[in-house]
């Protein structure tokens, strides 16, 4: 187990440096406006010089990758050229508010998809084309949309749930609870459509497989099969899933994060990208990696826990 | 047992997220004399060098006093400064100040305060440092009084003491490591670091030993920076915020939703024209090329259809508010294609040219529109397309004979810096005349009393000789509640901590 765990973080790494790399250079190769936007209309040539000296920008692309790589070693993200904010704080400030939504709607997505999708598998008839047919409705529906009914109608028109903003847990737990309440079933109700779909074949599969026959012939209550030996081989395409579905989560995030105003990694990846602030670009998307990284050598590690056969591999 | 037990939990779920909800409506629910406000952009900085106006004004002035302010009806007030007077040449502006206010850190607000305050914003690298660029040396004459010595007159400078120009920090904060997240003003109210989360909240308290408490009537500011549209209204409409800013788009959805909207005419929406020496396209350089582009425009239309008909018709870009705005010229040059096809047959150019424009997604519902009636002349467009956050820079490097744009305009001397002067950076060919020349150095020149008909005759010059292609000043709207007054000012897109009141 331990040398899997060392394979995997070691490709891990490796990742981490490719894309921040790809990132850099993709980013810092469009700041020739930047001080321009800074300083505004009325700055000189010499003051834009300078400020780009300032920066950094006149120096070569690798010199500057190389400064903000040996920085970054040291945990020093930079300082956000518009806000003037330090990169590791903002990122610090918004990544536990992107974290909550992203890791409830993730939770929720597991509960609900596993009991929709089990229902559906075995029960079938009426309930499966019943929950077949919200899947198809809910995958179908943009969340961005969702979240403005949701608005609409809980906030503007019932009052009964905040339409924007968000407070942290330590504030107030639960104006924390009710600030997440509707971006969190906006994000739920896509990814449980997708994952309940899954989660109901891979059950479909065990289901029909010798071992379950087997089990049914000595005897085994329907329940027992079910909960002790299906559902734990049919865990795995469902983790495979939810790991996506958590990566898809945060890129839907940056579109809920919008329309409920919530100060969270999305916002300021949004913010950062249309200003040209690249520390702050960066530091975002180096945390991302990474904490897509975790994700995937959680579920790997987790994988290989419920099932040997995918240590073995 | 189970249903009872999931029903009860669903229960308490129930109270903890609908206490949460009350409490998450922070401005109905919150003290009355709370004022919640939703800003269009993010803090910038509160380092006094690098203070905005626009947007970015509501989170510098609640901390930071003015010299100058500026009253409802657009007419400069004394505020630090009691009095000013020009001497004869306009080349010493004297200020007595007020005595006795301190900043929030205790030092005592004087003359020599002044002094390092503008010493530090024309020292600084931000986009309002030219604000105090134009006085050679400071003469202290007392704690409560200074001259101000410029290097030639300077008509806006008065006008910039009512705004960053005259933002007044403690000293002793001006170089301070932390003066971007701590502003030391002696403003009615401070930064509450502990209410405050950059990008999420800024929290205000009363100032508890401000000198002028009865101006300013909320207790507490709380500004949300919120830069999506969909995501402000909808905070209006819950009644999570008193007020906000919108765009004429929304305007009739938010008077549906009972709110009131609180316009001013800031922008002006137009061509900017800038090859008048025909440096890229030598037809511009012909007057009336430039008056049959003028011509080619049905500016009814485009305000009616675009912006909602929230603006008025206009063929200048000074502000209606300032000295330089004459509304006998703002029908120089209603629709007439006909008229424009003739006065580019006289012109040589029957079979039309062709000129090149930046293509900006943040101006993509005009584009169509200029093609068309361009093309409807015989003048074709061919568009380049430029990233939004870099259409400012792109127009300003000179590559574009013309650019669609909205301009803000403030005072006429001000707008004559931006865009007229030879120098000016929304004139980036350089174009100038000798005529004009000679008007600008009348208006810098004259005194306080001529100095309206000078700026007239500027603009005048500038209509006749088809300088730019304005087509309408849109209203800039802020949205308020049913418990919030908002007077809106007349050169910023969005009113100053000063200009709300709760209402009766």
């Amino acid at each position: 187990m331990f040398r899997f765990i060392g394979r995997r973080l070691i490709a891990c790494a490796v990742l981490v440096v490719v894309i921040a790399g790809i990132t850099f250079l993709l980013a810092f190769s469009g700041t020739s406006n930047v001080a321009r936007n800074l300083l505004g209309e009325s700055a000189t040539p010499d003051q834009l010089a300078a400020k780009n000296a300032e920066l950094g920008l006149d120096k070569p692309l690798l010199a500057q990758l190389g400064t903000w790589a040996q920085n970054a070693l040291h945990g020093d993200l930079g300082i956000s050229w518009f806000t003037n904010e330090p990169v590791s704080q903002a990122i610090a400030n918004r990544l536990p508010v992107t974290l909550s939504m992203v890791v409830l709607a993730v939770a929720l997505t597991a509960l609900i998809s596993v009991g929709l999708g089990v229902a559906a598998a075995v029960r079938g008839g009426w309930l499966d084309r019943v929950i077949q047919v919200l899947s198809v409705a809910g995958f179908a529906l943009p969340n961005f949309w969702v979240a403005l009914v949701l608005v609409v109608f809980f906030s503007v028109t019932l009052g009964v749930l905040p339409a924007t903003g968000y407070v942290r847990l330590s504030e107030s737990p639960g104006s924390w609870a009710a600030a997440l309440v509707l971006p969190v079933a906006s994000l739920v109700i896509g990814s449980t459509a997708s994952a309940a779909q899954q989660v109901r074949g891979a059950v479909i599969d065990v289901l029909r497989q010798d071992f379950v026959r087997t089990l049914r012939a000595r005897g085994i209550s329907p329940r027992s099969v079910l909960f002790r030996h299906a559902l734990r081989n049919a865990a795995i395409p469902a983790l495979t899933v939810l790991s996506l579905q958590f990566i898809a989560l945060l890129g839907g995030a940056v579109v809920i994060e919008k329309v409920f105003a919530i100060p969270g990694l999305g916002t300021l990846t949004i913010n950062a990208a249309l200003q040209g602030d690249v520390p702050v670009l960066m530091g975002v998307v180096v945390t991302l990696v990474v904490l897509v990284v975790i994700v995937n050598l959680v579920i790997d590690v987790v994988s290989g826990w419920v099932n040997p056969k995918v240590r073995v591999q | 047992m189970l249903i009872r037990r999931c029903s009860a939990l669903l229960a308490a779920a129930a109270l903890v997220v609908g206490a949460g909800a009350c409490s998450g409506a922070g401005a109905s629910s919150s003290a009355a004399k709370t004022l919640t406000i939703a800003a269009v952009l993010d803090n910038n900085s509160f380092d006094p060098t690098q203070l905005n106006i626009g947007n970015q004004m509501q989170y510098w002035s609640p901390v930071f006093d003015t010299l100058l302010t500026r009253d409802k009806d657009n007419k400069l007030q004394p505020w630090l400064a009691t009095a000013w007077k020009y001497d004869a040449a306009r080349t010493t502006l004297n200020l007595k100040l007020k005595s006795g206010v301190k900043f929030s850190d205790g030092t005592l607000f004087d003359a020599t305060a002044v002094k390092d305050n503008l010493v530090n914003l024309g020292a600084g690298t931000g986009q309002n440092s030219y604000m105090s660029r134009s006085i050679a040396t400071y003469q202290i004459v007392s704690p409560t009084e200074l001259n101000l010595k410029l290097k030639s007159p300077d008509p806006g400078l008065i006008d910039y003491l009512a705004s960053v120009g005259g933002a007044m920090a403690s000293p002793k904060s001006l170089k301070a490591k932390d003066v971007a997240t701590t502003p030391v003003g002696s403003g009615p109210y401070v930064l509450d670091k502990t209410g405050t989360v950059v990008g999420s909240t800024y929290t205000y308290k009363r100032n508890p030993d401000y000198w002028n408490t009865a101006a300013f009537p909320y207790d507490k500011i709380v500004i949300k920076p919120m830069t999506d549209l969909t995501a402000r209204l909808n905070a209006i409409k819950s009644g999570q915020v008193n007020g906000a800013l919108t765009d004429t788009n929304s305007l009739a959805d938010a008077q549906r939703s009972g709110l009131t909207a609180n316009t001013t005419p800031v922008n002006w929406n137009g061509l900017l024209l800038m090859d008048r020496d025909g440096k890229l396209v030598p037809a511009l350089k012909d007057v009336r090329v430039r008056k049959a582009i003028n011509f080619a425009f049905d500016r009814e239309a485009i305000l009616k259809n675009v912006s909602h008909g929230q603006g008025a018709l206009t063929t200048q870009i000074f502000n209606t508010a300032g000295d330089g705005y004459d509304k006998a010229l703002d029908s120089t040059y209603n629709y007439d294609p006909a008229k424009a096809k003739q006065l580019l047959a006289e012109a040589g150019y029957a079979d039309g040219f062709a000129i090149t424009m930046p293509e900006s997604p943040g101006f993509a519902q005009y584009n169509a529109i200029i093609e068309q009636q361009l093309g409807a002349v015989g003048i074709k467009v061919k568009w380049v397309k430029v990233p939004a956050n870099a259409v400012i820079p792109e127009i300003l490097s000179g590559k574009y004979p013309v650019a669609f744009m909205t301009l803000g305009s403030q005072s006429a001397w001000q707008d004559i810096q931006k865009a007229v002067t030879r120098k000016s950076p929304w004139n980036p060919l350089k174009a100038g005349d000798p005529q004009l020349d000679k008007l600008l150095a009348t208006a810098q020149n004259a005194p306080a009393a001529q100095l309206p008909a000078a700026m007239k005759a500027v603009s005048k010059w500038l209509v006749d000789n088809a300088w730019f292609d304005p087509w309408y000043r849109e209203n800039s709207v802020y949205l308020s509640d049913a418990k919030t007054a908002v007077a809106m000012q007349a050169y910023n897109v969005a009113p100053a901590i000063s200009s709300f009141s709760p209402k009766e």
